[in-house]
């Protein structure tokens, strides 16, 4: 495309929707030619240009049309009228586009038309000096900058503003586009952030303020976050804009097809046109630059290359698909031209049969291998002619994805403001979210892939994690307040077992003191990390309030506290693992249930540690085991898949239960229904006939030794 | 002998209408930075003045209006104007020879 043809781009029978030379607001390549002159003086001076193959000049009347100045009313003048420019432009009227569309003259006449527009100024605009009096706004109103933003960032992102529909925070706040995009030089450069697909000047990437440079500074009385409901590793993996647009409201384009030759936008699925009313919700990738979840939307492509000697894959310009669609139009039947798609091998076979012929004698090409891409995967004829089709390793099936950035929804519709389940459920987006790889597959049909293996989850994983959300927290409550419920039924079915401990001469040592403040320590351990747990387990905001600071000093605290229960587990290992052994009379024990039920006094015989309480010793060395090895591979969950993660996370929840439902049942046993019992973890002593009534096997150990000695 | 509220009330009433009489302007002026009075002038820089007729069927530069106080020439310097056309190069990206810039001009 010449630069001339870039000014004038645009159907000159209904010239309402911009071309290129619309949004370029002047000065630059439509003003001065690649040596700096400007187009119409030189032209005038060097007319044979015209007739030239000079780029810059080859078919381009400058000297008639004028050059496009730099109109700084486009952008400060409110009201401007941006529709007129762009006809004028598409009319040729370069030079007269300003003064059009900024309302200041009627320009009648085109040049397009071989006319020579005219001029009539609105006299009322000007004072008595020849002046005119404009309400020019310093900063660009926001109104100005959607002219050309509307309608390709709509595309790219469903981005609006000003958009009661689809709304964005810090517009209803009343924040304007220059209040981010400040001018930052000069040289009228604006700040701004970093577009990872369509890369303009990556030297002013990230100018602007980022959210968390504005929230966290609290720039223009921007609140700051508390997040307290937030998983700190979260904050490090998601981009703030994955939680905090959660939907848009105005469709993007899902893909584009320039298989006629010209550019045929897709609307998201199920909606009317690109731009019209529709939720949807974004797709997620990790960002090249950072590692992070960011919401994007891929726009699929669909276009056509050739295959050149040195291996490269050109993009066949828009005139060159044209020609070979021009040959094959006539046999595509049930083809419209807003839906060129072209999915049956067959379809495909001919229009790149046609291509390879349009392409002969192609100046740009030293051979002609034309392909045609989409949905990730490449087309290519064989040297038979016949389809090859094979996964797209080219630059076009690189699609990152445009990042949506704008149109933030208010904190209490962010992911998360209804807890962990906006994303780790059953029916949530984050995962099972369903989005669209190929519009067109073999059938003709879409086809998808889920959300979170976008993300990198596989969707066992996913479906393992969202067992937690969906039937674990609504019922745990429920299960342990049962389990509360049968204890106090059975203490007062059958009451207290065995003899009130009473101090009594000749008392025996149960436990060492290294025994029992291994206990104490494992206790405590416990307790704190049953809180804690219970904070994360229903992420409890207030809980979190009134003993943590932050949820990232909560998760600290958790991890040390189970370090330091699991290293005291390690010591009860050490102690009890041998007086934990089973022995024959065990069976006993167990087979008349320890004496717990029937409501009578039975003998039952016991060692140091009776079968039940042998039973629960394994039980938590495994569940101590498990809960360590998951928690201590959670700790360093920000360096391990995030497949694994969903999956050792699940684990540690789920077994947390479990062992806070053996402990409660410990704790009983310990305490109320077995009186006295507690007093051997304090000062390690027991009477000889509690002694001999709950754990006889000892007693005779003890009593054979002491008669020894 | 109860007074009467308006006597009381009016005095500070004035006050404070004459107040908002003052303050509307610059409330006003918050959102639209008024500009001078502007000079038109024509591509070659010579004045457009319709009240007189004097150049009135020409179109008005930008660059001689607006470039007669501000820097046009530093401003359209700025990524908006340029769009890569100051950037363009043919070995602009080794990769994709086709891209020539990093802006709308120049690349694909």
């Amino acid at each position: 495309m010449t630069p001339f043809g870039f000014a004038s781009a645009g159907d000159p029978k209904n010239p309402v929707m911009p071309g290129c030379g619309a949004c370029h607001p002047g000065g630059g390549g439509l003003e001065f030619d690649r040596d700096g002159k400007r187009y119409d003086a030189r032209l005038k001076a060097e007319p044979q240009l015209a007739q030239s193959l000079d780029g810059d000049y080859f078919k381009s009347p400058w000297d008639k049309t004028g050059v496009v100045e730099a109109d700084c009313l486009v952008c400060h003048l409110p009201g401007y009228n941006f529709k007129d420019r762009i006809k004028q432009l598409i009319m040729l009227n370069f030079k007269w586009a300003s003064t059009s569309a900024s309302g200041i003259a009627q320009v009648t006449g085109t040049v397009r038309e071989g006319q020579t527009p005219a001029v009539v100024y609105n006299k009322r605009l000007f004072n008595e000096d020849g002046k005119i009096y404009l309400e020019l706004s310093g900063p660009p109103p926001s109104e100005n900058c959607t002219f050309c933003h509307s309608f390709s960032d709509m595309r790219k992102r469903g981005f609006s503003w000003n958009d009661r529909i689809n709304h964005d925070v810090h517009n209803m706040r009343g924040m304007a586009c220059v209040d981010c995009h400040w001018s930052i030089d000069k040289e009228h450069n604006f700040a701004k952030g970093d577009e990872n697909v369509s890369t303009v000047r990556d030297d002013l990437d990230n100018t602007m303020k980022n959210c968390k440079q504005c929230h966290e500074q609290g720039f223009m009385g921007a609140p700051r976050p508390a997040h307290l409901s937030v998983r700190p590793n979260h904050l490090e993996k998601l981009a703030c804009e994955t939680c905090h647009i959660p939907t848009l409201h105005r469709a993007a384009a899902e893909g584009f097809d320039v298989t006629t030759g010209m550019l045929v936008n897709y609307p998201k699925l199920g909606a009317k046109q690109v731009g019209a009313a529709f939720d949807w919700k974004p797709r997620y990738a990790r960002k090249h630059k950072d590692g992070k979840v960011w919401p994007v939307n891929n726009l699929l492509p669909t276009i056509y290359t050739n295959q050149d000697k040195d291996g490269t894959y050109y993009p066949l310009y828009a005139r060159e698909i044209g020609k070979g669609y021009e040959k094959i139009k006539g046999q595509l039947k049930d083809k419209k031209p807003s839906k060129p798609e072209l999915h049956k091998p067959e379809e495909i076979k001919l229009m790149l049969t046609a291509l390879a012929e349009t392409l002969k004698g192609n100046k740009r090409f030293q051979q002609v291998r034309p392909n045609y891409h989409k949905g990730g995967q490449m087309h290519s004829l064989n040297e038979k002619g016949e389809i090859v089709t094979a996964k797209d390793e080219t630059w076009c099936g690189e699609g990152e994805g445009f990042n949506v950035n704008h149109n933030v929804a208010p904190a209490k519709l962010a992911l998360g403001a209804n807890g962990c389940a906006d994303c780790h459920s059953s029916e949530a987006h984050m995962f099972k979210g369903q989005i669209v790889t190929d519009l067109f597959g073999s059938d003709g049909k879409p086809t998808y892939i889920s959300s979170g293996r976008l993300i990198g989850c596989q969707p066992w994983a996913y479906y393992v994690n969202q067992f937690h959300q969906t039937y674990l927290t609504p019922y745990v409550s429920i299960i342990l307040l049962l389990l509360v419920f049968g204890l106090v039924l059975h203490y007062t079915g059958q009451g207290p077992k065995g003899a009130d401990f009473t101090y009594e001469p000749g008392e025996i040592l149960r436990f060492t003191l290294t025994e029992r403040w291994t206990h104490l320590v494992r206790m405590i351990a416990f307790l704190l990390l049953t809180l804690t747990g219970y904070i994360f387990f229903y992420n409890n905001v207030t809980m979190l309030r009134m003993f943590f600071s932050t949820p990232a000093s909560a998760v600290i605290f958790h991890w040390v506290t189970g370090l330091i229960f699991l290293a005291a587990s390690v010591v009860a290992l050490v102690h009890w693992a041998k007086d934990a052994r089973f022995a024959d009379y065990d069976k006993e024990w167990l087979r008349k249930h320890g004496g717990y039920f029937g409501g009578k006094e039975l003998e039952v015989p016991a060692g140091r540690l009776n079968a039940g309480q042998k039973i629960f010793f394994w039980l938590t060395a495994g569940l101590s085991l498990i809960m360590g090895a998951t928690g201590v591979l959670l700790i360093f969950k920000n360096s391990l898949p995030l497949t694994f993660n969903c999956l050792i996370s699940t684990i540690h929840g789920f077994f947390a239960i479990i062992f806070v439902a053996a402990i409660i049942a410990h704790a009983y046993l310990g305490t109320i229904a077995n009186p006295g019992t507690w007093r051997a973890l304090v000062d390690g002593q027991v009477g000889r006939k509690w002694a001999k009534k709950h754990h006889s096997e000892w007693y005779k150990e003890i009593a054979a030794k002491e008669e020894k000695e | 002998m109860r007074k009467n509220p308006y006597k009381i009330w009016s005095p500070a009433l004035v006050v404070l209408a004459v107040g908002l009489a003052l303050l509307l302007p610059s409330l006003a002026g918050a959102k639209i930075r008024t500009h001078a009075p502007i000079q038109l002038k024509t591509e070659d820089g010579k004045i457009i003045n319709p009240l007189t007729g004097e150049n009135a069927d020409q179109p008005y530069s930008p660059r001689q209006t607006c470039g007669a106080c501000h820097n046009y020439n530093d401003i359209t310097k700025g990524y908006h104007f340029q769009q890569g056309w100051d950037r363009v190069k043919d070995n602009f990206n080794a990769k994709k020879p086709w891209v020539l810039s990093d802006g709308m001009m120049g690349k694909f």
